[in-house]
């Protein structure tokens, strides 16, 4: 029991990270019908950027995130505006796998280029120090990135539910025409929501970088993973992406505490291969635009 | 006649050709201008174009003589064209408050919160179901939350395409009661409505379009009076729907 529970609550950690990885991968696919094969790319540049600030500056990676979601949402509205704008919209949702699988590879290169394919890992004096909490052991790196992912979602949630670009953002996903004639420019509304979905991708590889080693092919199988999530939660719904992530997160962990850490690698396909069976639409069942 | 809206030659398609093919139409200043006509006559076409969801390949749309024809639909909303469409236009995972606050979204901060005073004054479905969610709501409610979406930006000219479709008699009225109730604050209406009747019975002006181009254009109770409009579109099942509706 003591196993189990302590399994439980590694998996409720990594969850909240595999949530902040997604919801950007749901955000552009809700506002565009993008399934941005890039996003995992995007978590491992930063990841990279972080380890680099880490290592020549001596900044801390979660303060990095202060300087990680700025540059990589530019890249992305660049992204948007060079490689996803020109694509026609009823053959979008084809053809972005292509265009960012290439944005993926492309970004590999480079990282491979700068940071060859040796393991890094970003290793702040306080990686190692763990709680104890009701005689269960807490490592504090995981606890802040647990808490840093909870942070940026629901400042996500607070933008998307209260603000007015937050309703151009819902409006556009649940009727594009609609939010067209009561003047929302969908082009901007995509290149800034494509922004923000990568962003928070590499907000959330800032903090992967502390609690795994990664090289830049990394990224196949963190994307592997979220386009699990995604799927597992519905796509396009965001509460379902977060339901779906903690829930991966939680299986991974009992997994690798009961048969072995290997085998944790199979979870998302047991999952999928579970859900698609008995529920095709996902937790969240959004297979139709408008759920976000 | 006092016109503030101004159609001339208008041609306009999709990919295989033109829908429309030389519409001439007036919007009189302040009335109800009903746009009838069969299926595919071009009718949504019209308001597609002059609210901008859809450019024109030849021809003018003119408001108070200025030449708004080409623009984006953007430019064509801050000129005071809102246009409710004949689908379901709400967004239905929002409520219905945050689908009027989209009504003003081209608006200031401190103009929206003055808008929505009124607006909640003169819909009272806005207040009373502010927290539910639109697509929960019945087709004619939803249509009279649309339509108070429209009015939050105090538009020159509302266009409304068959804001009847689908809903039973009993909605029928309120929404075209609601028409007439904009009209006399003084919103002007190019309304497209298949159910010709009650169309023309709240319009002061009235046209009918066949094959893309307005074939008959006059007062909208001559129209009604006229024995070849009754005849191919107020026919019995028309007057008996209209009759209830």
């Amino acid at each position: 029991m003591r196993l189990f529970v302590q399994a439980v609550i590694l998996g409720l950690l990594a969850g909240g990270v595999y949530a902040l990885m997604a919801s950007g991968l749901t955000l552009a696919f809700g506002i565009m019908r993008v399934i941005n094969v890039a996003q995992g790319v995007m978590i491992i540049l930063g990841a990279y950027v972080s380890y680099t600030l880490f290592t020549h500056f001596g900044v801390d990676p979660f303060l990095s995130v202060l300087f990680v979601v700025p540059v990589v949402f530019v890249l992305g509205v660049v992204i948007e505006l060079v490689f996803i704008r020109p694509l026609r919209p009823s053959e979008r949702e084809e053809l972005s796998l292509l265009v960012t699988w290439a944005v993926a590879l492309g970004i590999e290169g480079v990282l491979g280029l700068v940071y060859s394919t040796t393991y890094r890992s970003t290793i702040p004096s306080y990686a190692n120090a763990a709680w104890r909490i009701g005689g269960f052991a807490v490592l504090q790196v995981q606890v802040y990135a647990f808490g840093l992912s909870v942070v940026i979602l629901a400042v996500l949630g607070v933008v998307l539910a209260k603000t007015r670009f937050g309703r151009a953002v819902r409006g556009t996903v649940q009727n594009p025409a609609s939010a067209a004639l009561l003047g929302v420019d969908e082009r901007k509304v995509a290149a800034i929501g494509f922004g923000l979905s990568v962003a928070t991708a590499a907000a959330a590889g800032a903090v992967y970088g502390v609690v795994t080693p990664f090289n830049p092919g990394s990224h196949y199988d963190l994307i592997s993973l979220l386009l699990t999530i995604i799927v597992l939660g519905g796509m396009g719904s965001l509460p379902g992406t977060v339901v779906a992530a903690v829930l991966m997160g939680v299986s991974q962990a009992l997994l690798a505490t009961y048969i072995s850490p290997t085998s944790a690698k199979l979870t998302f396909f047991i999952l999928l291969i579970g859900i698609l069976v008995v529920r095709p639409q996902g937790l969240f069942g959004a297979v139709e635009r408008g759920k976000l | 006649m006092d016109v503030v809206l101004s159609i001339r030659g208008l041609f306009a398609g999709y990919d295989r050709g033109d829908i429309l093919r030389g519409v001439d139409l007036d919007v009189e200043r302040g009335g109800v201008t009903c746009v009838i006509g069969p299926n595919g006559a071009g009718k949504s076409t019209v308001l597609k174009v002059v609210s901008g969801l859809l450019r024109p390949r030849a021809g003018d749309v003119a408001l108070d003589g200025e030449r708004i024809s080409g623009r984006s639909a953007r430019q064509i909303l801050d000129h005071g064209v809102v246009h409710v469409p004949q689908e379901r236009s709400l967004f239905p995972s929002m409520s219905v408050w945050d689908n009027v606050l989209m009504g003003g979204y081209v608006l200031s901060r401190a103009a929206l919160r003055r808008r929505i005073d009124e607006i909640v004054s003169r819909f009272p479905i806005v207040r009373e179901r502010r927290r539910e969610r639109a697509g929960s709501l019945s087709g004619g409610e939803q249509k009279l939350v649309e339509i108070a979406r429209a009015m939050i930006l105090e538009p020159r000219v509302v266009l409304m395409d068959e804001p009847s479709m689908g809903l039973d008699p009993k909605a029928r009225r309120v929404v075209f009661a609601t028409i007439r109730q904009l009209n006399d604050a003084g919103a002007t209406v190019l309304l497209v409505e298949q159910n010709a009747r009650s169309g023309l019975e709240i319009a002061g002006r009235g046209a009918v379009m066949e094959t893309g181009a307005v074939r008959l254009e006059g007062v909208a109770r001559d129209l009604l009076d006229n024995p070849e409009v009754a005849r191919l579109y107020l026919g019995s099942a028309a007057r008996s729907l209209g009759d209830r509706g």
